[in-house]
């Protein structure tokens, strides 16, 4: 195992931060897929309303490349098929039958997969409905087409304050993940397993992890692991997975049969409980997450409060989501703000007397502060865990400037938002950077 | 507090966009926001944003400020007392400091303040708080003896041309302040130079008594003899070191004190508010500059040649503008590498100016403004080194 240090990155000192028990919900009535999260895919409906699907039915596939395919996660009727503007489709919603059937798939026993062509385990993922799992930087796009990828990264955590920790999701898990690894192995000869050192694995899977990355958030992604240690450009295109992502993906392998479980995290200042809970996936969010308490509003957030995306209670977990955090939302004015030494105010800068504390201190979705023109304070710079310039690559990135915004290593972005984060002007710069990624990305495909 | 509320409340609606005053909404919003933070809600990732705004960075900035103003209306009442050859008592002189001091701060808060708000309500921007620490760093750098018209012009400059014809804080590419500052030196310079003006004068005197000396170290040092011993003639005219750190003599307002800058370096430099490399950078080039010529000094040479490097580090406003102006985020180099030469070429050129340059007494804000025009070359040229490091990724 290589230990690798990540000196940059910032620890947000959240409360609510989830404890490591884990907790079971029953079974909602309702689950759905939301492609709407899903990056770059355009998804063409294959079924409609009031269908029966079983378990593993096919729901949609992408226009482009119809291998990339989407199936059912629970078995019921296809209760509402909702579209956003312009016809997005934003969520394929399926109302829950008492007795769960499962479409079924040809099992992959361990004899089996020895002997199995690379060919063939690809095609059985895909048709699985699972190939989406895998994610290919530096666009984190879904990898579509018959490329080899250089490398596969496996990421066990980031250290976001409110993520499922790998000593809970790989309990009990170890031979389903051993399997994996085999998996990826025969899609890459370059398989890394990425845990960030402040975390454990059960002890059973010690030797499976090939680096320890010590550091702040996010030290353990992929696109910051893969900036530390690439050599060459061609790495550039190393796919990477979550761990948990890995165990759907072997248990589909070994049992035939489309998973329906994952563990997330509900937490958050303003949850009930905050702790590791076993859901259904595509589980309506108020039924992973609790709030507490009635004052004033709250804000459900999707896959961690660096990374993740505001929604409403009655929305779905998404596809590659392993968390839901419950901030606060609330409306009144603050008085005497900047007169106050702020003995609660989380910051990276030292200018808040909270940094002489270590406790842990609430967070809430207020932007802090007017938005103002960039004083080159260099705080963004501070943080970025590749290295980027975000005072200057953003400028770039804004008039449009795409050489020298590639230049200055716009592709190594990682989106971990931290720029945006640190900010005193509330400049959206991960933002801008995200959009000019995505115009690079479209331009790469159209061509 | 919640009277304060619902007064807020009430004048709220002449600014409201049908309002009698809504082109002035900028101004009722920022002074609305230093009582009330309204919450602004994030909608893209992160959701989650840092407790510190512009408004605190600059409002600390104004705090390790607020010392400098205490000690230079002390100052300015003490140096007209002595002046007049009274006994230099405290509160005479505080309030004797008030009255200089008080009329200058007002007319530039209100001057530039009046700029401030004209652009934004123009050009539709909300108002900065660049602006206010403009309008405090920019008395303080100025004679106590300075006429009222020109310290308005001074801000006007400063402001307009320093920084709102580029679009406001966080265009500029100098420091504003130091820009009226300089405006004033080209434009009005019997009212801002010389030994005149850097003492008040009280009881209808038109010269001071004398006892008293109204000769700065800088003009002193500069008026230097050949074959003169310059450290000689400094203790002669009452200037050892201890009195240049404690800064109790004829000078800028809140610039002499250089033990207080030292102490709003440590204070901002703690909070991470200024950079140290820049201040370090700036000490550096300072003292390594007036060593080297040190060792260039003769007999038959310039005696100013020979000055002790710590004299040059605390004597006239040195320090201050190195705490205060060079650190600027705005207009220096925004780049770590870079910040530290750009330091050094301030500190060294601050000796330059004022040994090689009778003409301009005090070196320092030139220094700045220099190098204020080199920082975005510097910026370039560490960049550029920078990304050579990268592995491409394109």
């Amino acid at each position: 195992m290589q230990l690798l240090r990540i000196k940059k990155g910032y620890t947000l000192r959240a409360a609510g931060v989830p404890s490591l028990n884990l907790e079971r919900r029953k079974t909602p009535d309702t689950v759905a897929v939301v492609p709407h999260y899903i990056p770059f895919i355009k998804p063409r409906l294959a079924v409609q309303e009031k269908d029966a699907v079983k378990t593993g039915t096919l729901l949609f596939a992408d226009k482009h490349w119809p291998e990339l395919k989407f199936r059912s996660p629970g078995t019921g009727i296809v209760e509402a098929i909702r579209l956003g503007p312009r016809r997005i489709l934003e969520a394929v919603v399926i109302r829950l039958d008492e007795k769960e059937t499962h479409e079924s798939f040809e099992p992959v026993s361990d004899a089996a997969l020895e002997t199995m062509g690379k060919a063939d385990l690809k095609s059985r993922i895909q048709d699985g409905g699972l190939w989406a799992l895998f994610r290919e930087l530096p666009f984190r796009n879904i990898p579509m087409g018959a490329n080899d990828p250089p490398g596969i990264i496996v990421t066990l955590g980031t250290r976001e304050p409110f993520e499922p920790h790998p000593s809970v999701y790989l309990n009990d898990a170890s031979a389903l993940f051993r399997f994996g690894l085999r998996v990826l192995q025969k899609l890459s000869g370059h398989v890394a397993v990425v845990l960030p050192s402040k975390y454990a694995v059960p002890s059973t899977l010690k030797e499976a992890v090939t680096h320890e990355v010590s550091g702040h958030y996010p030290c353990g992604d992929a696109g910051v692991f893969l900036y530390r240690t690439k050599t060459d450009p061609k790495h550039n295109r190393t796919w990477t997975l979550h761990g948990q992502d890995l165990l759907l993906l072997s248990r589909f392998l070994r049992e035939g049969r489309y998973p329906t479980q994952k563990i997330v995290v509900t937490a958050g200042p303003k949850a009930q409980n905050p702790c590791h809970v076993t859901v259904r996936l595509g589980a309506p969010l108020r039924h992973i997450a609790r709030t507490s308490g009635s004052d004033g509003a709250h804000r459900f957030v999707v896959g961690g409060v660096f990374t993740g995306y505001p929604a409403s209670g009655e929305d779905y977990l998404g596809f590659h989501e392993n968390a839901v955090v419950v901030l606060s939302e609330d409306p009144t004015p603050e008085k005497w703000a900047f007169f106050k030494p702020g003995y609660q105010k989380p910051t990276y800068s030292r200018a808040f007397w909270s940094r002489l504390t270590t406790r842990l201190l609430p967070v809430d979705t207020r932007y802090h502060g007017e938005e103002r023109a960039c004083i080159g304070c260099g705080y963004c710079a501070e943080v970025c865990p590749v290295d980027i310039l975000p005072q200057f690559t953003y400028k770039a990135a804004v008039i449009g400037e795409m050489e020298e915004a590639l230049a200055h290593g716009i592709l190594d972005c990682v989106e971990c938002g931290l720029c945006s984060y640190v900010c005193p002007s509330k400049i959206d710069l991960v933002h801008a950077l995200k959009r000019v990624r995505a115009d690079l990305y479209r331009e790469e495909v159209h061509r | 507090m919640n009277e304060n509320g619902s007064f807020l409340k009430r004048i709220r609606k002449a600014f409201d966009p049908d309002g009698s005053l809504a082109r002035l909404g900028p101004m009722y919003e920022a002074l609305e926001s230093v009582f009330l933070a309204r919450p602004r809600f994030t909608r893209k990732a992160p959701m989650v944003r840092d407790s510190l705004d512009v408004k605190r960075y600059m409002m600390l900035v104004i705090l390790a400020l607020m010392p400098h103003y205490g000690f230079g209306v002390y100052n300015v009442g003490r140096q007209a007392l002595s002046a007049a050859g009274r006994a230099p008592d405290f509160f005479p002189a505080l309030f004797l400091g008030l009255s200089a001091v008080v009329p200058i701060v007002v007319v530039v808060f209100g001057v530039g303040f009046a700029w401030e708000v004209l652009f934004a309500a123009i050009r539709r921007h909300p108002i900065s708080e660049g602006v206010l620490v403009t309008c405090t760093l920019f008395p303080l750098t100025l004679p106590p003896t300075i006429p009222l018209w020109q310290a308005a012009l001074g801000i006007s400059f400063g402001v307009v041309i320093g920084k709102e014809i580029f679009g406001g804080t966080g265009r500029n590419f100098l420091n504003p302040a130091l820009t009226g500052r300089a405006f004033l030196y080209f434009a009005y310079p019997a009212q801002i130079s010389g030994d005149g003006v850097w003492t008040l004068l009280i009881d209808g005197r038109t010269v001071p008594v004398d006892a008293f000396s109204g000769a700065t170290p800088l003009s002193v040092a500069g008026g230097m003899e050949r074959l003169q011993d310059i450290h000689g003639v400094l203790l002669d005219s009452g200037y050892t070191l201890s009195r240049l750190l404690f800064g109790l003599y004829p000078g800028s307002i809140g610039g002499t004190a250089a033990f207080l800058a030292v102490l709003g370096a440590a204070f901002l430099v703690l909070l991470g508010i200024a950079s140290y490399r820049i201040i370090l950078g700036c000490i550096l080039g300072l003292v390594i500059t007036a060593g080297i010529l040190n060792l260039l000094a003769g007999p038959e040479l310039l005696p100013y040649l020979s000055l002790n490097p710590f004299y040059h580090l605390l004597m006239g406003g040195s320090m201050f503008a190195f705490t205060y102006m060079a650190t600027d985020p705005v207009s220096s180099c925004h780049m770590q590498g870079a910040r530290w030469i750009f330091g050094f070429g301030i500190g060294a050129l601050t000796v330059l100016i004022r040994v090689f340059n009778p003409a301009f007494p005090e070196g320092v804000g030139l220094a700045v403004l220099f190098m204020n025009l080199f920082a975005p070359l510097l910026d370039e040229m560490a960049i550029k080194a920078r990304l050579k490091r990268r592995v491409l990724n394109v």
